[in-house]
């Protein structure tokens, strides 16, 4: 049973990767004409110098660090909010998850139309109280770009760390709550001496599996910006399939991969030591 | 430490192992199958079959016409039409968007799946054809070159030969919208004729409508929006490279990111947007001019019911306001048809071709009827001339046919498009000198061409 699975995973995964990696020391431009040519670290010492790449990287940074960081904080915020909800009012909660039924590629152009200078919602409502006298360019600006593009990645991942938060401080046992209530604990108190500690552990899986998540997005970066303006919003995963799909220059777009790759591994070995260590617990 | 259990799981994955070791050994064996049947398939076969009514050979025909909503009908009875006419070939249809078809025939050529037809456009046509993937037309095509307009058999030649068969004519021209110009002080007969006067009409729009876009322009990051650009930049005397030549940090390039981040401070365009994304915008008397292809008045007309003469009353179209050099400048933006080498039906790809470029039902029921376009023939039929005698398409045919340029279509377009692109946004949406700019895009290309 072991041989087709391991088959399987060969041709579908190991076959893919190794290609990738083995055309990242190549030089291949299939428009060109030529067969591909081996160019050993070329494209490797291309990249250190290459400023989209750094560009990419910063971008991919900001986007997934910036992006977990405010939704892991929000959830946690709106879990503690909605914990003690009883009655008609549990269904907030049930509301505070619609955003993650929502497919990404719609959340992309929700966004994008509500954003739009011209003639998005936002600006229209922000004309109307006053708060901006001229139309905001929030996609197409490049102050305004990323934080745009964050801005509708938080809303869909938040109920993602509200439903992590909220299964973690169901979890807390009654006992400690009761006598942290026995000392006299404010609501502060509560918070983070009681409660936090216990969702540490789900906490920290959590951001990690919506860091891996958020460093693979092309989606929503692709729908509503293609990466600009300019190379503002560009990460690395659009950057590689900018190389590889428009220009056609497979060889480098399989080493910014690699680069790519490697920083995923990291993550998810970090991922998968987290795990082992969680279970050992 | 503890040999016995050690051996013992030893002894129990041996047999395991050897069972792997036997299915590894087929796996050369199924890779070799399954590749030689990826290669095979239809496009296998490169034998020419002559097909009868009663076994009619099947052409795949990738196209993004069905994959609108504004053309599928239109296309979709072209190949009911065309079956009809020719009982031996039937059409399946492929519908890819037009963003995606160019990458996407590249790719499916990279894997020996091509289409037997495809309908491609400006870059993407010489894009797949440097793959060496494009059928030669020569010697279908014949003396059927000779009643083409030679700018357009001359828009579909690579390296000597024809390999795409021209379709319809779809050049950009400056659209401007009489109602808003009347509106604003402005002759709406007298459409602008140089730069100057067109920043003078924009700055009158701007003043008297603020909430309408005065010059609706794709500057988006696409090879298509290099293309509609490539033509303001050669008025003002600039080629951002040629060949494999960057020359992006010149000052006429300058001169026109200059203008560029004019247009953009003061609020006469909306960047970022594709023009695709100012039609609807026109249907509602929301942009005052747009630089746009023929296509323009079918998209406002589905989209805002107007009749023809409700639309000519508010529309008119003019050649590019002259620049630098006191010219105007156009290019050729068409659609054109290309058939693939490994297609083993390609007499019968080539007979649908001919048939959706010049047939008379085809030139009326779709080229002018739903792509508002004009057809490639020199010397079109009196019934073909009598659709295309509108006032907007003879303004094409008469001003801005004539002020067409070729681009420097090729695989390094491909990968100058982006550079190029990204800096003309980083202008228009930032403060980075101009300067600063052009030198980024200029090593952007050298880069991209080493």
């Amino acid at each position: 049973m072991v041989a087709p699975t391991l088959v399987i995973l060969a041709v579908v995964i190991g076959y893919p990767i190794v290609r990738a990696i083995l055309m990242s020391f190549q030089r291949y431009k299939p428009l060109s004409g030529l067969p591909a040519t081996n160019t050993g670290l070329n494209n490797y010492h291309e990249v250190f110098g290459d400023p989209i790449f750094w560009e990419s990287l910063r971008n991919t940074a900001v986007y997934t660090f910036g992006s977990v960081a405010v939704s892991a904080l929000l959830g946690l915020l709106l879990a503690l909010l909605t914990e003690n909800l009883g009655g008609r009012w549990r269904y907030v909660r049930s509301l505070l998850l619609t955003p993650w039924a929502v497919p990404l590629i719609v959340v992309a152009f929700l966004f994008r139309y509500m954003l739009d200078q011209d003639y998005g919602v936002v600006n229209a409502v922000l004309r109307h109280l006053g708060i901006i006298h001229s139309n905001v360019h929030w996609l197409t600006s490049s102050a305004w770009a990323m934080p745009s593009v964050m801005l509708a990645n938080i809303w869909t991942q938040l109920p993602f760390f509200f439903l992590i938060f909220t299964a973690g401080l169901a979890s807390v046992p009654n006992e400690v709550i009761e006598a942290a209530r026995v000392d006299k604990a404010g609501p502060w108190a509560m918070a983070t001496r009681i409660k936090l500690p216990y969702l540490t552990g789900s906490a920290l899986v959590a951001i990690l599996i919506s860091v891996i998540n958020n460093f693979n997005d092309f989606a929503k970066v692709w729908a509503m910006t293609e990466g600009g303006p300019g190379y503002s919003t560009t990460t690395l995963v659009v950057y590689v399939y900018r190389l590889a799909f428009s220009s056609f220059n497979m060889g480098y777009a399989a080493t910014v991969g690699t680069i790519w790759l490697i920083l995923l591994v990291i993550f998810a070995v970090l991922y998968i030591w987290l795990l082992q260590r969680k279970s050992a617990s | 430490m503890h040999p016995r259990s050690t051996g013992g799981t030893t002894d129990r994955k041996r047999p395991q192992l050897r069972r792997l070791g036997s299915h590894l050994a087929v796996l050369p064996v199924v890779a070799v199958t399954a590749l030689a049947t990826a290669c095979g398939g239809s496009g296998g076969n490169q034998t020419q079959n002559t097909p009868t009514s009663e076994h009619p050979v099947t052409i795949t025909f990738a196209n993004w016409a069905d994959s609108e909503q504004a053309t599928r009908p239109g296309i979709e009875d072209m190949i009911t039409k065309f079956e009809a006419v020719h009982p031996e070939i039937k059409v399946k249809s492929e519908p890819i968007s037009f963003t995606d078809i160019g990458h996407t025939m590249v790719l499916r050529v990279q894997s020996g799946n091509p289409p037997d037809v495809a309908e491609l456009s400006g870059n993407d046509t010489f894009a797949v054809a440097a793959t060496g993937a494009l059928a030669n037309l020569d010697s279908y095509a014949g003396d059927l070159k000779s009643s083409f307009i030679p700018a357009e058999i001359a828009a579909g030649t690579y390296q000597n030969h024809l390999i795409a068969l021209p379709w319809t004519v779809n050049p950009p021209g400056l659209w401007y919208n009489k109602q808003l110009m009347a509106g604003a002080g402005l002759d709406p007969n007298s459409p602008p004729k140089t730069r100057d006067e067109l920043m003078t009409d924009l700055a009158a729009i701007k003043a008297k409508y603020p909430d309408v876009i005065p010059l609706g322009l794709d500057s988006t990051n696409r090879d298509f929006s290099l293309t509609s650009n490539w033509s303001w930049m050669k008025s003002f005397g600039a080629q951002p490279f040629s060949g494999d030549k960057a020359s992006a940090n010149t000052g006429q390039m300058k001169d026109y990111l200059s203008w560029m981040r004019e247009l953009a401070q003061k609020q006469y365009t909306s960047p970022g947007k594709k023009i695709g994304e100012f039609r609807p915008l026109a249907a509602q008397n929301k942009v005052a001019f747009v630089w746009d292809q023929p296509v323009l008045q079918g998209v406002v007309q589905s989209t805002n019911k107007e009749t023809d003469d409700q639309f000519y009353a508010n529309w008119g179209v003019a050649a590019q306001p002259t620049g630098t050099g006191g010219k105007s400048y156009s290019v050729e933006l068409g659609h054109q048809l290309v058939a693939f080498n490994k297609s083993p039906n390609k007499q019968a790809a080539f007979t649908f071709m001919k048939w959706l470029a010049t047939d008379p039902q085809a030139v009326t029921g779709y080229t002018v009827k739903y792509e508002s376009s004009l057809p490639p023939m020199a010397n079109p039929s009196a019934d073909i001339a009598k659709v295309i005698g509108t006032p907007t398409l003879q303004a094409f045919a008469r001003d801005v046919m004539p002020t067409i340029v070729k681009p420097e279509f090729g695989p390094t377009y491909s990968e100058a498009y982006s550079p190029i692109m990204a800096g003309v946004q980083s202008v228009m949406t930032g403060s980075t000198p101009v300067d600063s700019v052009a030198s980024t895009i200029q090593s952007g290309l050298e880069s991209a061409f080493k």
